[in-house]
């Protein structure tokens, strides 16, 4: 896992130093909302996220946000835009506009779920690794010298392979290549602050190891894990799309852009169009999510206080 | 001809592990036999989840099945009768001896040949590519950096801010649509730039118009990662005192920035370049799906879909390789580059 | 009993046909003028690498192409595919009155490098295409109640060379002299000359396997010695291959100076090439029919070809709720098939609610006893379904379909009618090709498809032999089985007269539509765009038109001067 497939920023190249203090969150917000960039893609991702939730909330109950994005209408095969269907009809005559819509639910599941699995596991295994040391921590970096041999792309497409396809198989595929940089972040901000005083101070006063994690070392690294997860998701949705698109991803009729896309692309001298919607959604939630993790990560960067 | 003293020859070799070209040497040395387990599990983890796939090579997709007798017969041919872990001891002991087996779909071919006809196309999608990718990325960043808060400027972080965003095959699609879609339409039928698909029989040196959409969809997001690096450190470089010397004893631009700028500015674009191979190799998967190109990267996609047990894990060895190796010359790179880096 | 394993139904393939006369006749006589030699050039697309040129190795539909031009098995079908006539042969067997001895008298014939082609020449083969060691693909038409000693294939050792090669030794297979060729069968079998037509069973060169080794020697064209029209020139791995003719030959030359298939799996990219003029002939992608009709140009080039095959869905008639005839039949009757062919296949495809293809003799789709029993009736299959106690709103079904293209936007469909029509809810299960068969082996769905056949030649007992117990198509799970059924079919098969057999197969086929263990889906022509230069196709219906019609008169196809 050398290198990310969609090269979205670089957080692991940041040298992080240790905050001096404790309460930056306010000053960083501050430092946030002066990059208009970052501010627009936290915008665009808050639509996501209420178009997400609204959808998800709504179709429990049989409403949409639009119109039923399953529903066929075979008469009106690649009609072009009208009102009723503004992004025209794809190759079953569903409704795009309503597909893009309820695409967003299955891209944020797959970009947030896979972080919160990374930060489970890259955390616990990066927090036991840089506070134990020793074995663990060695143990930890061999590990990871294997998973850096493989090419992640092809290690997922093969897991996925294994496991069939399915959400969960694409969580897990994700998520096991993806928490090892997670991981090793983590251990490396524990060993630098490890040696601080504030942790030699609890530790002298008799606090247990899963103490001094939680109540020191956790809060004190959590602006980088803060900018790797948030550069992580963009990464999430874009091996969703690549997977679905190669045809190993999620399977019809859900209405994922990776899927949309694949479905596009096979109608695209027909209907040139079906493939352009879905595309530029995964383009515009990449590029959101990229501002917000180049703006927090400028914002959390101790250097940028001085 | 006596050879040199035992006490001599260890001095010698002392004195050689002591410099720092030494310390080099037996770093890489280190590394290289780091990556015999490395592999070990990587063709272990690939032989369980290659096997763990449901089906098998001699299913067939849709139709008439083989007999069962003549599956079990296949079985025994290519020794998938033998117990998982038997299997896994001989794959291991003939990849020592550089042996990778036969393709279990293509009757006697062996996966050393067949991976090497996809190298063709990949290789030559990835050095175009590669060529084009240098310059671009390398000039961009420059003349953003050179008309620092100008719209060029603007322009070309823009773009490679989306250059990095951006997934590969949306840009494949993008250019499908505009070079070869739109022009036809709008020609009534009579011009469109071939989409995909190897070059033609007689193509000069095999590269052809075919290989202009594959490889400006791999190129793409490289240029982006490169010009923004090259950007970033040209911005340094020239704060740094001998450029502003050089500006100010009023040398004219372009020697400045080549003989003072860019001398300094290329070497952390220089140990990118590691990163970038990597890129390339596996954009391949991508674009290669996209475009119709016959390469590894497709076919590492049609082994896993037929379950070609020994090509699968041939070109999973081969990827981990290359990675390996360049992450390792980058690693290299950087040591001889800036002498300040500790070898561990 | 047994019907032939024709795999044109792999993943990748988008339709075949009946050639109709749109490209014409089977002379160039009276055709337009033949351009220049170098001009001689027939571009197609097989979409797939063949994984090997060793025609007994072989057992796809794209390797076929390539197999039976490169090399020449004893007969082929007639131009009107009603019969068989000599090929490598000089015509049909000579039958023992016991029916257990086929005597091929073989013409006067040259391999490739010049060598004259021998009788023996057919006993090697035949023994390595039956031979456990060596594994071939498609073995089992020729040991499974045919060729005689062949009884005992699963029972020879295949590690054991030694055994191997014994148990070939006592085949019915032999060589009296260099021009007859005779095989002895175990019992009688009347469609084994139908099996004589495979290509795979094509001579091979004993000398040649024997001096570069079993598997190797078919790895390298210029090794590959054939006895057919053409020979390999050039194979361009993951790309194409091109025949040239073989001048050895003897017949009728190929017109045909390069014969060039190319390996593009993707249909737009192929599609790409054939409207830059880059292929011959292209099977027309279903998405886009209708733009590709509608266009000035290549809407002239498309030409429909009626072929003998069927496509169905099979239901798990051993678990609930499929073990219930009324719930089979009210799936099978709430599909409005004329909707499917006509919007969603794009007019491509035909309507069928019978077993039996249109073309085949005993096709039952215009007699109104049979043609209705599954028709698109939405009152009758909910009736049914509540008849039989079954309350469509607390049915959830999975319908297992594999993930090709074609596929996924009709199961889609499908899916979509059941849920509308009766209200049950239908996942669907796209999946990877390798995933559903082995599901399948194991009976471990509930609607599987679309499965399909095309015929291998036109008698009903190519096709009946599917549902027949123990039949569906080699997969081996616990399938359907009925002994009304398997009874009138094993008298049909038996039956001489033709027409009383018909009447045997026409009560099966009512047993069957009856108990509905699957439901009739579509028959799929095909759809494909031919230059208009390429001229002079003999058509065939057993061509595998989806990549050329004509592939098995390939000699009679030239290209005019353009």
């Amino acid at each position: 896992m050398a290198v990310a497939v969609a090269g979205a920023g670089a957080p692991a190249a940041i040298d992080w130093e240790v905050p001096e203090q404790v309460g930056l969150w306010s000053d960083a917000w501050r430092r946030f909302r002066r990059n208009k960039v970052a501010v627009i893609g936290l915008c665009l991702v808050g639509i996501l996220v209420l178009d997400a939730i609204a959808s998800a909330l709504l179709s429990t109950t049989g409403h949409y946000l639009w119109a039923d994005p399953f529903k066929q209408d075979v008469n009106n095969i690649f009609a072009g835009s009208s009102a009723a269907h503004p992004f025209g009809q794809d190759e079953l005559g569903r409704d795009v506009f309503a597909r893009v819509l309820k695409g967003a639910e299955i891209s944020m599941q797959i970009g947030l779920l896979t972080q919160l699995i990374i930060l489970v596991i890259g955390g616990l295994v990066g927090l036991t690794a840089g506070y134990f040391g020793g074995w663990v921590d060695n143990l930890l970096m061999r590990f990871t010298d294997v998973m850096y041999a493989f090419p992640d792309l092809l290690f997922i497409i093969v897991v996925v392979a294994a496991m069939g396809r399915s959400l969960l198989s694409i969580f897990v595929a994700i998520s096991v290549v993806n928490w090892v940089n997670l991981a090793r972040l983590i251990r490396g901000q524990v060993l630098q602050l490890r040696e601080k005083e504030f942790v030699e101070g609890a530790r002298a006063s008799g606090s247990t190891p899963l103490k001094i994690i939680l109540k020191h070392l956790l809060p004190n690294s959590l602006g980088p894990i803060i900018v790797s997860l948030t550069f992580g998701i963009p990464q999430a949705i874009f091996l969703e799309a690549v997977l679905s698109y190669l045809g190993a991803g999620l399977p019809p009729p859900t209405p994922s852009w990776g899927v949309m896309t694949h479905d596009g692309y096979d109608a695209i001298s027909a209907d040139p169009v079906l493939v352009i919607f879905p595309a530029i959604a995964i383009a515009i939630t990449m590029l959101s999510f990229t501002f917000i993790g180049d703006g927090l990560r400028d914002a959390l960067d101790p250097r940028m206080r001085k | 001809m006596g050879a040199p003293s035992r006490g001599g020859a260890l001095l010698q070799v002392q004195r050689f592990l002591g410099s720092r070209g030494g310390h080099l040497a037996f770093y890489v040395f280190k590394r290289v036999l780091w990556l015999v387990p490395v592999l070990f599990f990587v063709i272990l983890v690939t032989f369980v989840l290659a096997h763990a796939a449901p089906g098998g090579p001699w299913d067939r997709n849709g139709g008439r099945e083989l007999s069962d007798a003549v599956r079990k017969a296949k079985d025994i041919k290519y020794g998938l009768d033998k117990p998982f872990w038997e299997q896994f001891v001989i794959y291991v002991g003939n990849v020592i001896h550089f042996d990778f087996g036969t393709s279990l779909q293509s009757e006697g071919i062996d996966v050393k040949d067949r991976i090497f006809t996809g190298w063709k196309y990949t290789a030559q999608i990835g050095l175009l590519a590669f060529l084009f990718i240098v310059p671009v990325g390398i000039g961009t960043g420059v003349i953003a950096a050179l008309r620092q808060n100008t719209w060029v400027d603007y322009v070309v972080l823009a773009l490679s801010t989306a250059g990095a965003a951006v997934p590969n095959f949306v840009v494949g699609f993008f250019l499908v649509i505009l070079l070869a879609i739109i022009p036809y339409k709008f020609t009534g039928g009579n011009f469109a730039l071939p989409v995909s698909g190897p070059p033609a029989d007689d193509a000069w040196f095999g590269i052809d118009i075919h290989y202009l959409m594959p490889v400006l969809t791999l190129a793409f997001l490289p240029i982006a990662y490169i010009g923004r690096l090259t950007r970033s450190s040209t911005l340094e470089t020239l704060r740094q005192d001998y450029v502003r010397t050089a500006w100010a004893k009023g040398l004219p631009e372009r020697k400045v920035v080549i003989g003072h700028v860019l001398k300094n500015s290329l070497i952390p674009v220089v140990t990118a370049l590691g990163p970038l191979f990597a890129i390339l190799v596996t954009g391949s998967v991508v674009v290669e799906s996209v475009f119709q190109i016959p390469g590894v990267g497709k076919m590492f996609i049609d082994s896993i879909g037929a379950r070609d047990y020994p090509v699968i894990l041939g070109l999973v060895i081969q990827f981990a390789l290359i990675v390996a190796i360049a992450n390792l010359i980058v690693d290299i790179l950087y040591v001889v580059i800036d002498p300040r880096i500790r070898l561990e | 009993m047994h019907s032939l394993m024709r795999t044109r139904w792999a993943a990748l393939t988008v339709g075949l046909g009946v050639f109709v006369a749109a490209c014409g006749g089977t002379t160039s006589a009276g055709g337009p003028a033949k351009a220049s030699a170098d001009k001689q050039v027939l571009r197609i697309n097989t979409g797939v690498q063949p994984n090997s040129l060793d025609p007994g190795q072989q057992s796809y539909d794209y390797e076929g192409i390539v197999g039976r031009n490169v090399f020449e098995p004893l007969l082929k079908p007639t131009k009107d595919a009603k019969d068989l006539t000599g090929a490598a042969a000089t015509g049909k067997p000579d039958v023992s009155s016991d029916g257990l001895t086929y005597t091929f008298h073989l013409r006067d014939n040259n391999w490739s490098d010049g060598q004259p082609v021998k009788a023996a020449d057919f006993v090697y083969a035949w023994g390595r295409l039956l031979n456990p060691c060596l594994a071939a693909g498609y073995a089992d038409p020729f040991y499974d109640q045919t060729v005689k000693g062949g009884e005992n294939y699963a029972n020879i050792d295949a590690k054991d060379t030694a055994a191997c090669t014994t148990y070939v030794k006592t085949l019915g297979l032999k060589a009296p002299d260099a021009k007859t060729f005779v095989v002895t069968l175990q019992k009688p079998a009347g469609y084994f000359p139908y099996i004589a037509s495979l290509w795979v069973g094509a001579p091979v060169r004993q000398d040649i396997v024997e001096k570069y080794g079993s598997d190797k020697w078919a790895t390298v064209p210029a090794q590959v010695i054939g006895n057919g029209k053409f020979k390999v020139g050039e194979l361009v791995a993951n790309d194409h291959i091109t025949l040239v003719p073989n001048s050895q030959y003897k017949g009728d030359q190929a017109q045909l100076q390069k014969f060039e298939m190319f390996f593009i799996s993707d249909s737009n990219t192929a599609l790409n090439k054939y409207k830059n003029g880059e292929l011959d002939v292209l099977n027309v992608p279903i998405a886009d029919t209708d733009a590709l009709k509608a266009d000035p140009k290549f809407g002239k080039q498309i030409h429909t070809y009626k072929s003998l095959d069927t496509f169905w869905y099979t239901f798990n008639n051993k678990t609930a709720p499929f073990n219930n005839p009324a719930v089979r039949k009210a799936f099978a009757m709430s599909i409005d098939r004329k909707q499917l062919v006509d919007k969603v296949s794009h007019g491509q495809y035909l309507p069928e609610t019978t077993f039996t293809p249109e073309g085949m003799p005993g096709y039952q789709g215009a007699n109104a006893d049979l043609k209705d029993l599954l028709k698109f009736d939405v009152t009758a299959a909910k009736k049914a379904l509540t008849d039989a106690g079954v309350a469509p709103a607390s049915l959830t079904v999975s319908l297992l379909t594999r993930d090709t293209t074609t596929n996924k936007t009709l199961n889609q469909y499908i899916a979509d009618q059941w849920s509308t029509n009766l209200g049950v809810k239908v996942n669907l299960e796209v999946i990877d090709s390798k995933t559903v068969t082995k599901r399948i082996r194991k009976g471990d769905f509930q609607i599987y498809g679309a499965d399909g056949w095309g015929m291998d030649y036109a008698h009903p007992q190519d096709i009946f032999d599917i549902q027949t117990t123990g039949g569906c198509h080699g997969t081996q799970w616990d399938c359907y089985s009925s002994k009304a059924y398997d009874d009138l079919v094993a008298k049909g098969d038996a039956e001489k007269d033709f027409n009383k057999a018909l009447d045997d197969y026409k009560a099966a086929e009512k047993v069957l539509l009856t108990d509905a263990p699957f439901t009739p889906l579509y028959q799929r022509p095909s759809v494909d765009m031919v230059q208009p230069w390429v001229q002079g196709i003999t058509a065939v219906t057993l061509d595998e038109s989806v990549y050329t019609p004509g592939d098995f008169y390939t000699e009679t196809i030239y290209i005019s001067q353009h």
